[in-house]
Protein backbone atom coordinates (compact mmCIF):
# COMPACT_ATOMS: atom_id res chain seq x y z
CA UNK A 1 0.00 0.00 0.00
CA UNK A 2 1.15 3.78 -1.00
CA UNK A 3 0.61 5.89 1.89
CA UNK A 4 1.69 9.78 0.85
CA UNK A 5 3.71 11.08 3.80
CA UNK A 6 2.44 14.60 4.92
CA UNK A 7 5.75 15.83 4.61
CA UNK A 8 6.54 18.34 1.93
CA UNK A 9 10.54 17.91 1.15
CA UNK A 10 9.36 14.25 0.77
CA UNK A 11 7.27 14.10 -2.24
CA UNK A 12 9.01 12.48 -5.48
CA UNK A 13 7.52 15.66 -7.45
CA UNK A 14 10.47 17.60 -5.87
CA UNK A 15 13.19 15.73 -7.52
CA UNK A 16 14.92 16.79 -11.07
CA UNK A 17 15.11 14.61 -13.46
CA UNK A 18 16.12 14.61 -17.08
CA UNK A 19 13.21 12.77 -17.94
CA UNK A 20 11.35 16.14 -16.69
CA UNK A 21 13.49 18.55 -19.04
CA UNK A 22 12.82 16.44 -21.86
CA UNK A 23 9.13 16.61 -21.69
CA UNK A 24 10.03 20.14 -21.10
CA UNK A 25 11.93 20.75 -24.36
CA UNK A 26 9.47 18.52 -26.54
CA UNK A 27 6.89 21.35 -26.34
CA UNK A 28 6.93 22.53 -29.68
CA UNK A 29 7.94 26.40 -28.33
CA UNK A 30 11.18 24.73 -27.97
CA UNK A 31 11.87 24.10 -31.08
CA UNK A 32 14.66 25.99 -32.87
CA UNK A 33 12.33 27.58 -35.71
CA UNK A 34 10.01 28.93 -33.36
CA UNK A 35 9.90 32.53 -31.98
CA UNK A 36 10.50 31.86 -28.59
CA UNK A 37 14.24 29.95 -29.07
CA UNK A 38 17.25 30.80 -30.26
CA UNK A 39 18.90 28.75 -33.27
CA UNK A 40 20.70 25.45 -32.20
CA UNK A 41 23.99 26.63 -32.83
CA UNK A 42 23.61 28.99 -30.17
CA UNK A 43 21.72 27.05 -28.14
CA UNK A 44 24.48 24.55 -27.55
CA UNK A 45 27.39 27.55 -27.44
CA UNK A 46 25.52 28.56 -24.57
CA UNK A 47 25.14 25.04 -22.89
CA UNK A 48 28.83 24.58 -23.72
CA UNK A 49 28.86 27.91 -21.31
CA UNK A 50 26.52 26.59 -18.42
CA UNK A 51 28.38 23.53 -18.67
CA UNK A 52 32.06 24.74 -17.57
CA UNK A 53 29.98 27.24 -14.63
CA UNK A 54 30.74 26.49 -11.28
CA UNK A 55 27.39 27.57 -10.44
CA UNK A 56 25.95 25.00 -12.26
CA UNK A 57 24.34 22.12 -10.00
CA UNK A 58 23.63 18.31 -10.33
CA UNK A 59 24.72 19.18 -14.37
CA UNK A 60 21.10 20.57 -14.50
CA UNK A 61 20.20 23.42 -12.66
CA UNK A 62 21.71 27.15 -12.70
CA UNK A 63 22.09 27.89 -8.84
CA UNK A 64 21.86 31.74 -9.53
CA UNK A 65 18.18 31.68 -11.34
CA UNK A 66 17.15 28.04 -10.56
CA UNK A 67 16.66 27.30 -13.84
CA UNK A 68 17.64 23.97 -15.79
CA UNK A 69 19.96 25.42 -18.38
CA UNK A 70 18.93 23.33 -21.14
CA UNK A 71 15.05 25.14 -20.49
CA UNK A 72 16.74 28.14 -19.98
CA UNK A 73 19.17 28.15 -22.28
CA UNK A 74 16.20 27.89 -25.26
CA UNK A 75 15.03 31.65 -24.95
CA UNK A 76 16.24 34.53 -26.92
CA UNK A 77 14.91 37.15 -24.35
CA UNK A 78 17.13 35.38 -21.61
CA UNK A 79 20.71 36.29 -20.59
CA UNK A 80 22.93 34.16 -18.10
CA UNK A 81 22.00 35.73 -14.78
CA UNK A 82 25.54 34.97 -13.78
CA UNK A 83 26.52 38.36 -11.56
CA UNK A 84 29.50 40.84 -12.85
CA UNK A 85 30.47 38.08 -15.85
CA UNK A 86 27.37 36.80 -17.39
CA UNK A 87 28.55 34.04 -19.60
CA UNK A 88 25.93 34.40 -22.49
CA UNK A 89 23.69 37.46 -23.62
CA UNK A 90 19.90 37.89 -25.03
CA UNK A 91 19.77 36.84 -28.83
CA UNK A 92 19.21 39.56 -31.04
CA UNK A 93 18.72 38.98 -35.26
CA UNK B 1 -26.22 43.63 0.55
CA UNK B 2 -23.97 46.77 1.06
CA UNK B 3 -20.33 46.78 3.14
CA UNK B 4 -20.80 48.85 6.53
CA UNK B 5 -17.94 48.32 9.14
CA UNK B 6 -18.46 49.65 12.84
CA UNK B 7 -14.96 50.16 14.25
CA UNK B 8 -15.15 51.13 18.11
CA UNK B 9 -12.11 53.36 18.76
CA UNK B 10 -12.28 53.04 22.34
CA UNK B 11 -12.46 49.17 22.92
CA UNK B 12 -9.46 48.14 22.61
CA UNK B 13 -8.86 44.10 22.18
CA UNK B 14 -5.44 43.46 23.12
CA UNK B 15 -1.91 44.26 21.13
CA UNK B 16 -0.67 42.85 17.79
CA UNK B 17 2.00 41.28 18.58
CA UNK B 18 4.82 42.83 15.82
CA UNK B 19 6.03 39.04 15.45
CA UNK B 20 2.65 38.53 13.20
CA UNK B 21 4.73 40.10 10.67
CA UNK B 22 7.77 37.28 10.91
CA UNK B 23 9.62 35.76 8.17
CA UNK B 24 11.24 32.14 7.37
CA UNK B 25 14.12 31.10 5.73
CA UNK B 26 15.49 28.18 4.81
CA UNK B 27 18.30 26.44 2.88
CA UNK B 28 15.90 25.82 0.22
CA UNK B 29 16.04 26.65 -3.65
CA UNK B 30 17.80 30.11 -3.32
CA UNK B 31 16.57 31.38 -0.36
CA UNK B 32 19.59 31.73 1.23
CA UNK B 33 22.27 30.84 -0.86
CA UNK B 34 21.50 33.65 -3.58
CA UNK B 35 18.77 35.19 -1.80
CA UNK B 36 20.43 35.94 1.21
CA UNK B 37 23.98 35.28 0.99
CA UNK B 38 26.61 35.71 -1.64
CA UNK B 39 29.65 35.50 -0.13
CA UNK B 40 32.31 38.67 0.71
CA UNK B 41 33.82 38.55 -2.89
CA UNK B 42 30.76 38.34 -5.04
CA UNK B 43 30.32 41.70 -7.04
CA UNK B 44 26.66 41.65 -5.64
CA UNK B 45 26.88 44.68 -3.35
CA UNK B 46 27.36 42.82 0.07
CA UNK B 47 28.47 43.67 3.73
CA UNK B 48 30.38 41.20 4.61
CA UNK B 49 28.46 38.07 2.33
CA UNK B 50 25.18 39.54 2.64
CA UNK B 51 23.30 41.38 -0.04
CA UNK B 52 22.76 44.80 0.89
CA UNK B 53 19.71 45.48 -1.01
CA UNK B 54 17.97 42.69 0.61
CA UNK B 55 18.99 43.95 3.95
CA UNK B 56 17.55 47.53 2.68
CA UNK B 57 14.08 45.87 1.64
CA UNK B 58 13.65 43.62 4.60
CA UNK B 59 14.45 46.61 7.35
CA UNK B 60 11.70 49.08 5.58
CA UNK B 61 9.16 46.69 6.48
CA UNK B 62 10.48 46.28 9.98
CA UNK B 63 10.78 42.64 10.06
CA UNK B 64 10.22 41.58 13.42
CA UNK B 65 11.38 37.95 13.56
CA UNK B 66 13.16 35.62 11.58
CA UNK B 67 12.89 32.12 11.35
CA UNK B 68 16.17 29.51 10.63
CA UNK B 69 17.49 26.81 9.46
CA UNK B 70 14.45 25.68 8.16
CA UNK B 71 11.71 24.04 7.48
CA UNK B 72 12.53 20.38 6.89
CA UNK B 73 16.15 20.96 6.14
CA UNK B 74 16.54 21.77 10.21
CA UNK B 75 15.66 18.12 10.89
CA UNK B 76 18.80 17.20 9.20
CA UNK B 77 20.94 20.39 10.06
CA UNK B 78 23.92 19.74 12.22
CA UNK B 79 24.83 23.24 13.34
CA UNK B 80 28.23 22.29 13.97
CA UNK B 81 29.07 21.34 10.53
CA UNK B 82 28.39 25.40 9.88
CA UNK B 83 30.75 26.90 12.24
CA UNK B 84 34.83 27.97 12.39
CA UNK B 85 36.38 28.40 8.98
CA UNK B 86 34.16 28.59 6.10
CA UNK B 87 36.85 26.89 3.83
CA UNK B 88 37.07 23.80 6.50
CA UNK B 89 33.07 23.50 7.03
CA UNK B 90 31.54 20.78 5.62
CA UNK B 91 30.08 20.02 2.29
CA UNK B 92 27.03 17.56 1.99
CA UNK B 93 24.03 17.37 -0.46
CA UNK B 94 20.77 19.03 0.63
CA UNK B 95 18.91 15.99 -0.08
CA UNK B 96 15.56 17.57 1.08
CA UNK B 97 15.60 20.43 -1.30
CA UNK B 98 16.76 20.25 -5.03
CA UNK B 99 20.03 17.91 -4.19
CA UNK B 100 22.16 20.73 -4.22
CA UNK B 101 25.65 20.98 -2.92
CA UNK B 102 25.46 22.81 0.69
CA UNK B 103 28.82 24.05 1.62
CA UNK B 104 27.68 25.31 4.87
CA UNK B 105 29.02 29.22 4.35
CA UNK B 106 26.11 30.07 5.86
CA UNK B 107 25.89 28.40 9.46
CA UNK B 108 24.86 30.07 13.29
CA UNK B 109 27.78 32.92 12.88
CA UNK B 110 26.22 34.69 9.71
CA UNK B 111 22.10 33.88 10.37
CA UNK B 112 22.63 35.81 13.85
CA UNK B 113 25.10 38.82 12.18
CA UNK B 114 22.07 38.83 9.51
CA UNK B 115 19.35 38.92 12.64
CA UNK B 116 21.25 41.74 13.72
CA UNK B 117 21.67 43.64 10.41
CA UNK B 118 18.30 43.63 9.87
CA UNK B 119 17.68 44.50 14.21
CA UNK B 120 15.31 41.35 14.01
CA UNK B 121 15.01 38.76 16.51
CA UNK B 122 16.22 35.56 16.05
CA UNK B 123 14.08 32.42 15.65
CA UNK B 124 16.31 28.90 15.64
CA UNK B 125 14.75 25.95 14.69
CA UNK B 126 16.21 22.92 16.47
CA UNK B 127 16.92 18.96 15.30
CA UNK B 128 14.54 16.46 16.64
CA UNK B 129 14.21 14.60 13.95
CA UNK B 130 18.09 13.66 13.10
CA UNK B 131 19.67 15.47 16.18
CA UNK B 132 20.70 14.22 19.54
CA UNK B 133 20.10 15.96 22.80
CA UNK B 134 23.51 16.97 23.42
CA UNK B 135 23.53 18.48 20.28
CA UNK B 136 20.91 20.87 20.76
CA UNK B 137 21.84 21.48 24.22
CA UNK B 138 25.09 22.51 22.84
CA UNK B 139 23.73 24.46 20.33
CA UNK B 140 22.11 27.13 22.69
CA UNK B 141 25.23 27.14 25.67
CA UNK B 142 27.30 27.63 22.19
CA UNK B 143 25.28 30.85 21.72
CA UNK B 144 24.21 32.26 24.97
CA UNK B 145 26.72 31.33 27.25
CA UNK B 146 28.35 33.64 28.94
CA UNK B 147 31.42 32.51 31.23
CA UNK B 148 33.95 29.45 30.98
CA UNK B 149 32.58 26.50 28.93
CA UNK B 150 33.37 24.15 26.14
CA UNK B 151 30.72 25.89 23.71
CA UNK B 152 31.73 29.38 24.94
CA UNK B 153 35.46 28.86 24.08
CA UNK B 154 34.96 27.53 20.74
CA UNK B 155 32.87 30.53 20.31
CA UNK B 156 35.37 32.88 21.21
CA UNK B 157 37.59 30.86 18.92
CA UNK B 158 35.80 31.52 16.16
CA UNK B 159 35.21 35.48 16.99
CA UNK B 160 32.77 36.19 18.74
CA UNK B 161 33.36 36.77 22.48
CA UNK B 162 30.30 37.72 23.33
CA UNK B 163 27.01 35.74 23.39
CA UNK B 164 23.93 36.60 21.16
CA UNK B 165 20.76 37.15 22.61
CA UNK B 166 18.60 34.07 21.24
CA UNK B 167 15.43 34.20 22.61
CA UNK B 168 12.97 32.07 20.43
CA UNK B 169 14.13 28.32 19.76
CA UNK B 170 11.87 25.68 18.41
CA UNK B 171 12.05 22.24 19.71
CA UNK B 172 11.99 20.19 16.48
CA UNK B 173 10.13 20.70 13.08
CA UNK B 174 7.20 18.83 11.89
CA UNK B 175 8.05 15.78 13.48
CA UNK B 176 5.03 14.55 12.27
CA UNK B 177 6.55 14.01 8.72
CA UNK B 178 10.10 15.22 7.66
CA UNK B 179 11.19 15.55 11.32
CA UNK B 180 10.57 11.67 12.46
CA UNK B 181 7.37 10.54 10.86
CA UNK B 182 6.49 10.41 15.00
CA UNK B 183 3.03 9.99 16.52
CA UNK B 184 1.76 12.98 19.03
CA UNK B 185 2.19 10.66 21.85
CA UNK B 186 6.51 9.97 20.90
CA UNK B 187 7.18 13.29 19.60
CA UNK B 188 5.62 15.05 23.08
CA UNK B 189 8.04 12.52 25.00
CA UNK B 190 10.47 13.88 22.88
CA UNK B 191 9.62 17.20 23.68
CA UNK B 192 9.98 16.82 27.11
CA UNK B 193 12.96 15.30 27.04
CA UNK B 194 14.85 17.31 24.65
CA UNK B 195 13.46 20.87 25.96
CA UNK B 196 14.90 19.91 29.57
CA UNK B 197 18.39 20.40 28.05
CA UNK B 198 17.55 24.05 26.38
CA UNK B 199 18.94 25.91 29.10
CA UNK B 200 18.78 29.45 30.02
CA UNK B 201 22.31 31.10 30.54
CA UNK B 202 22.66 34.14 32.31
CA UNK B 203 19.95 36.94 31.40
CA UNK B 204 18.77 35.21 27.67
CA UNK B 205 15.86 33.40 28.67
CA UNK B 206 14.58 31.10 25.85
CA UNK B 207 11.01 30.72 24.65
CA UNK B 208 10.67 27.20 24.25
CA UNK B 209 8.44 26.44 20.90
CA UNK B 210 6.67 22.56 20.50
CA UNK B 211 6.50 21.44 17.16
CA UNK B 212 2.79 21.72 17.34
CA UNK B 213 0.10 19.96 13.55
CA UNK B 214 0.09 20.43 10.26
CA UNK B 215 -3.28 22.12 9.77
CA UNK B 216 -6.59 20.45 10.54
CA UNK B 217 -4.63 17.88 12.46
CA UNK B 218 -5.77 18.44 15.57
CA UNK B 219 -5.35 15.24 17.10
CA UNK B 220 -1.82 16.05 17.23
CA UNK B 221 -2.86 19.50 19.10
CA UNK B 222 -4.65 17.65 21.56
CA UNK B 223 -1.71 15.18 22.37
CA UNK B 224 1.14 17.45 22.56
CA UNK B 225 -0.81 20.12 24.50
CA UNK B 226 -2.44 17.15 27.04
CA UNK B 227 1.13 15.53 27.83
CA UNK B 228 3.79 18.73 27.66
CA UNK B 229 1.94 22.20 28.11
CA UNK B 230 3.44 22.87 31.32
CA UNK B 231 6.54 22.89 29.26
CA UNK B 232 5.91 25.11 26.60
CA UNK B 233 6.14 28.74 25.61
CA UNK B 234 4.41 28.08 22.88
CA UNK B 235 3.10 25.50 19.83
CA UNK B 236 3.79 25.88 15.84
CA UNK B 237 0.85 25.44 13.47
CA UNK B 238 1.50 24.87 10.08
CA UNK B 239 -0.81 25.51 7.13
CA UNK B 240 -0.09 26.52 3.78
CA UNK B 241 -3.20 27.87 0.70
CA UNK B 242 -3.10 25.36 -2.51
CA UNK B 243 -5.38 26.10 -4.63
CA UNK B 244 -5.12 22.60 -6.56
CA UNK B 245 -6.79 19.35 -5.56
CA UNK B 246 -3.45 17.65 -4.92
CA UNK B 247 -0.28 18.35 -3.89
CA UNK B 248 1.24 17.68 -7.28
CA UNK B 249 -1.35 19.54 -9.17
CA UNK B 250 -1.33 22.49 -7.16
CA UNK B 251 -1.96 25.31 -10.09
CA UNK B 252 0.18 27.46 -11.29
CA UNK B 253 1.55 30.93 -9.68
CA UNK B 254 0.46 33.09 -13.38
CA UNK B 255 -2.48 32.33 -15.84
CA UNK B 256 -4.56 30.88 -13.33
CA UNK B 257 -8.48 30.73 -14.00
CA UNK B 258 -10.97 32.51 -12.51
CA UNK B 259 -11.94 29.12 -10.17
CA UNK B 260 -8.81 29.22 -8.82
CA UNK B 261 -8.83 33.11 -7.91
CA UNK B 262 -11.78 31.74 -5.67
CA UNK B 263 -10.46 28.73 -4.29
CA UNK B 264 -7.47 30.41 -3.12
CA UNK B 265 -8.82 32.85 -1.28
CA UNK B 266 -11.66 30.65 0.28
CA UNK B 267 -8.95 28.35 1.08
CA UNK B 268 -6.76 31.24 2.54
CA UNK B 269 -9.83 31.95 4.57
CA UNK B 270 -9.71 28.77 6.16
CA UNK B 271 -6.62 29.77 7.97
CA UNK B 272 -9.56 31.66 10.50
CA UNK B 273 -11.34 28.08 11.57
CA UNK B 274 -8.19 26.67 11.96
CA UNK B 275 -6.83 28.68 14.53
CA UNK B 276 -10.44 28.92 16.24
CA UNK B 277 -9.91 25.36 16.59
CA UNK B 278 -6.68 24.82 17.53
CA UNK B 279 -7.53 27.33 20.19
CA UNK B 280 -10.27 26.19 21.25
CA UNK B 281 -8.25 22.88 22.13
CA UNK B 282 -5.03 24.71 23.84
CA UNK B 283 -7.92 26.16 25.73
CA UNK B 284 -8.83 22.89 27.60
CA UNK B 285 -5.25 23.18 29.15
CA UNK B 286 -3.77 26.81 29.15
CA UNK B 287 -7.18 29.08 29.51
CA UNK B 288 -5.43 31.59 30.58
CA UNK B 289 -3.79 31.61 27.18
CA UNK B 290 -0.07 31.71 28.30
CA UNK B 291 0.89 29.78 25.26
CA UNK B 292 1.30 31.17 22.01
CA UNK B 293 0.55 29.64 18.75
CA UNK B 294 3.05 30.24 15.99
CA UNK B 295 2.08 30.13 12.47
CA UNK B 296 5.72 29.57 12.10
CA UNK B 297 4.36 28.31 8.00
CA UNK B 298 2.03 29.89 6.02
CA UNK B 299 1.73 31.34 2.16
CA UNK B 300 1.03 30.03 -1.20
CA UNK B 301 2.11 27.22 -2.48
CA UNK B 302 2.15 26.63 -6.22
CA UNK B 303 3.34 24.51 -8.95
CA UNK B 304 7.39 25.80 -9.95
CA UNK B 305 7.76 28.28 -12.61
CA UNK B 306 7.97 26.48 -15.74
CA UNK B 307 12.03 25.10 -16.45
CA UNK B 308 12.81 25.81 -12.84
CA UNK B 309 13.96 22.82 -11.00
CA UNK B 310 11.07 21.58 -8.76
CA UNK B 311 13.18 21.30 -5.60
CA UNK B 312 13.77 25.09 -5.33
CA UNK B 313 9.96 25.71 -5.34
CA UNK B 314 10.31 28.83 -7.44
CA UNK B 315 6.72 30.80 -8.20
CA UNK B 316 5.88 33.83 -8.76
CA UNK B 317 3.43 35.98 -6.99
CA UNK B 318 0.45 38.20 -8.21
CA UNK B 319 -1.66 40.15 -6.65
CA UNK B 320 -3.93 36.91 -5.67
CA UNK B 321 -0.78 36.21 -3.21
CA UNK B 322 -1.40 40.33 -1.83
CA UNK B 323 -5.06 39.27 -0.93
CA UNK B 324 -3.91 36.22 0.43
CA UNK B 325 -1.29 38.16 2.77
CA UNK B 326 -3.87 40.81 3.75
CA UNK B 327 -6.87 38.65 4.75
CA UNK B 328 -4.51 36.15 6.42
CA UNK B 329 -2.97 39.25 8.73
CA UNK B 330 -6.35 40.48 8.94
CA UNK B 331 -7.23 36.61 10.55
CA UNK B 332 -3.81 36.90 12.58
CA UNK B 333 -5.10 40.37 13.92
CA UNK B 334 -8.35 38.94 15.48
CA UNK B 335 -6.80 36.13 16.94
CA UNK B 336 -3.70 38.22 19.01
CA UNK B 337 -4.89 36.86 22.03
CA UNK B 338 -4.10 33.68 20.87
CA UNK B 339 -1.78 34.29 17.63
CA UNK B 340 1.70 35.49 18.83
CA UNK B 341 4.14 34.99 16.29
CA UNK B 342 3.70 34.11 12.52
CA UNK B 343 6.43 33.73 9.05
CA UNK B 344 5.41 33.73 5.68
CA UNK B 345 7.19 31.12 3.75
CA UNK B 346 9.50 31.85 2.67
CA UNK B 347 11.40 35.25 2.51
CA UNK B 348 13.18 35.38 -0.51
CA UNK B 349 12.86 32.76 -3.82
CA UNK B 350 10.84 30.56 -2.02
CA UNK B 351 6.77 30.00 -2.21
CA UNK B 352 5.32 33.52 -1.43
CA UNK B 353 8.36 35.34 -0.96
CA UNK B 354 8.37 39.01 -0.73
CA UNK B 355 12.04 39.43 -2.52
CA UNK B 356 12.81 37.58 -5.69
CA UNK B 357 16.53 37.83 -6.92
CA UNK B 358 18.46 37.09 -10.00
CA UNK B 359 22.13 37.59 -10.11
CA UNK B 360 22.21 41.44 -8.81
CA UNK B 361 18.81 42.04 -9.97
CA UNK B 362 15.78 42.43 -6.92
CA UNK B 363 12.09 42.86 -7.46
CA UNK B 364 9.95 43.22 -4.72
CA UNK B 365 6.71 41.30 -4.56
CA UNK B 366 2.80 42.35 -4.32
CA UNK B 367 3.21 40.28 -1.29
CA UNK B 368 6.28 42.64 0.51
CA UNK B 369 3.71 45.41 -0.36
CA UNK B 370 1.72 44.26 1.63
CA UNK B 371 4.17 43.80 4.41
CA UNK B 372 4.71 47.36 4.29
CA UNK B 373 1.78 49.00 4.30
CA UNK B 374 0.31 46.65 7.12
CA UNK B 375 3.77 47.17 9.33
CA UNK B 376 1.83 50.18 10.99
CA UNK B 377 -0.49 47.80 12.99
CA UNK B 378 2.72 45.77 14.48
CA UNK B 379 2.55 46.44 18.47
CA UNK B 380 -0.88 48.57 17.98
CA UNK B 381 -3.80 47.92 19.83
CA UNK B 382 -6.28 45.80 18.02
CA UNK B 383 -9.71 47.66 17.74
CA UNK B 384 -13.09 46.19 17.74
CA UNK B 385 -15.08 46.29 14.90
CA UNK B 386 -17.90 44.48 13.15
CA UNK B 387 -17.91 44.02 9.87
CA UNK B 388 -21.45 43.28 7.71
CA UNK B 389 -19.90 42.27 4.48
CA UNK B 390 -21.52 41.65 1.00
CA UNK B 391 -21.52 38.27 -0.44
CA UNK B 392 -18.65 37.01 -3.17
CA UNK B 393 -20.23 34.27 -4.83
CA UNK B 394 -19.09 31.72 -7.21
CA UNK B 395 -21.04 28.58 -8.68
CA UNK B 396 -22.92 27.68 -5.22
CA UNK B 397 -20.19 29.12 -3.00
CA UNK B 398 -20.13 32.19 -1.29
CA UNK B 399 -17.73 33.79 1.07
CA UNK B 400 -17.46 37.88 2.14
CA UNK B 401 -16.30 40.08 -0.29
CA UNK B 402 -14.26 42.12 2.49
CA UNK B 403 -11.55 41.45 4.78
CA UNK B 404 -10.98 44.24 7.68
CA UNK B 405 -9.26 44.86 10.78
CA UNK B 406 -8.21 47.80 12.34
CA UNK B 407 -5.68 49.16 14.87
CA UNK B 408 -4.52 52.36 16.99
CA UNK B 409 -0.66 53.18 17.68
CA UNK B 410 1.07 54.83 20.68
CA UNK B 411 0.20 57.93 18.39
CA UNK B 412 -3.52 57.69 18.48
CA UNK B 413 -3.51 57.13 14.82
CA UNK B 414 -6.40 54.25 13.76
CA UNK B 415 -5.51 51.96 10.83
CA UNK B 416 -7.85 50.16 8.66
CA UNK B 417 -7.09 47.38 6.39
CA UNK B 418 -9.36 46.46 3.98
CA UNK B 419 -9.34 43.83 1.72
CA UNK B 420 -11.70 43.55 -1.56
CA UNK B 421 -11.87 39.91 -2.60
CA UNK B 422 -14.03 40.40 -5.96
CA UNK B 423 -11.52 40.66 -8.53
CA UNK B 424 -14.42 41.94 -10.66
CA UNK B 425 -16.44 43.96 -8.89
CA UNK B 426 -15.75 47.52 -6.42
CA UNK B 427 -16.77 47.54 -2.76
CA UNK B 428 -18.96 50.35 -1.31
CA UNK B 429 -17.89 50.21 2.14
CA UNK B 430 -19.60 53.01 4.72
CA UNK B 431 -17.16 52.80 8.08
CA UNK B 432 -18.72 54.12 11.16
CA UNK B 433 -15.99 55.45 13.79
CA UNK B 434 -16.90 55.30 16.85
CA UNK B 435 -15.42 56.91 19.92
CA UNK B 436 -13.52 59.38 18.94
CA UNK B 437 -15.90 62.33 20.18
CA UNK B 438 -16.54 64.23 17.76
CA UNK B 439 -13.25 65.17 16.42
CA UNK B 440 -12.22 66.17 13.56
CA UNK B 441 -10.60 63.21 10.95
CA UNK B 442 -7.29 63.75 8.75
CA UNK B 443 -7.45 60.70 6.79
CA UNK B 444 -5.57 59.37 3.89
CA UNK B 445 -5.08 55.76 2.34
CA UNK B 446 -2.81 54.13 0.55
CA UNK B 447 -4.00 50.97 -2.20
CA UNK B 448 -2.72 48.33 -3.87
CA UNK B 449 -4.46 46.89 -6.65
CA UNK B 450 -3.97 45.73 -10.44
CA UNK B 451 -5.90 45.45 -13.79
CA UNK B 452 -5.67 41.63 -14.09
CA UNK B 453 -5.55 39.43 -12.03
CA UNK B 454 -2.83 37.50 -12.59
CA UNK B 455 -0.38 40.74 -12.62
CA UNK B 456 2.87 40.75 -11.38
CA UNK B 457 6.39 42.30 -10.93
CA UNK B 458 9.37 41.21 -12.87
CA UNK B 459 13.04 42.12 -12.89
CA UNK B 460 12.15 43.76 -16.16
CA UNK B 461 8.59 45.42 -15.08
CA UNK B 462 9.23 45.90 -11.12
CA UNK B 463 6.54 47.89 -10.24
CA UNK B 464 3.33 46.71 -12.49
CA UNK B 465 1.48 45.87 -9.16
CA UNK B 466 2.74 48.70 -6.47
CA UNK B 467 1.47 50.87 -3.71
CA UNK B 468 -0.85 54.09 -5.28
CA UNK B 469 -2.20 57.19 -2.75
CA UNK B 470 -6.03 56.09 -2.46
CA UNK B 471 -8.46 58.70 -2.76
CA UNK B 472 -11.88 57.32 -2.79
CA UNK B 473 -13.35 58.11 -0.10
CA UNK B 474 -14.94 60.96 1.89
CA UNK B 475 -16.85 61.53 5.23
CA UNK B 476 -20.74 61.86 4.56
CA UNK B 477 -23.28 61.88 7.71
CA UNK B 478 -20.34 61.79 10.11
CA UNK B 479 -19.49 58.37 8.20
CA UNK B 480 -16.61 57.28 6.35
CA UNK B 481 -17.19 56.12 3.08
CA UNK B 482 -15.01 54.62 0.30
CA UNK B 483 -15.01 52.43 -2.45
CA UNK B 484 -12.49 49.83 -3.09
CA UNK B 485 -11.39 48.55 -6.13
CA UNK B 486 -11.78 44.89 -7.14
CA UNK B 487 -8.70 42.79 -6.07
CA UNK B 488 -7.31 45.64 -3.91
CA UNK B 489 -5.97 45.60 -0.53
CA UNK B 490 -6.28 49.30 0.94
CA UNK B 491 -4.62 50.73 4.63
CA UNK B 492 -6.75 53.61 6.11
CA UNK B 493 -4.88 56.08 8.30
CA UNK B 494 -7.31 57.98 10.60
CA UNK B 495 -5.74 61.18 12.83
CA UNK B 496 -8.26 62.19 14.90
CA UNK B 497 -7.32 65.86 16.10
Amino acid sequence: MSVQSPCKGCREEYRATEEQIDRLLDHPMFQADSEISVPDSVYLGRLEQCMSCPRLSAGTTCLVCGCFVRVAAKYRNRACPLAGESRWAKFET
Amino acid sequence: MSNSVTINADQVLGTINRNIYGHFSEHLGRCIYEGIWVGEDSPVPNTNGIRNDVVAALKHIKIPVLRWPGGCFADEYHWKDGVGPREDRKRMINTHWGGVLENNHFGTHEFLMLCEMLECEPYISGNVGSGTVQEMSEWVEYMTFDGVSPMAEWREKNDREKPWDVKYFGVGNENWGCGGNMRPEYYADLYRRYQTYVRNYGDNKIHKIACGPNSDDYRWMDVVMREAHWLMDSISLHYYTVPGKSWSNKGPATGFTEDEWYTTLKKALWMDELITRHSAIMDRYDPSKRIGLIVDEWGTWFDVEPGTNPGFLYQQNTIRDALVAGITLNIFHAHSDRVQMANLAQVINVLQSVILTEGEKMVLTPTYHVFDMFKVHQDASLLHSSVTSAAYTRDEHSISQLSVSASKDAQGRIHISLCNLDNAAEAEVDIDLRGLDGAELVISGTELTASEKDAHNTFEQPDQVAPAAFHAFRMEDGKLKAKLSPMSVTVLEVIAQ
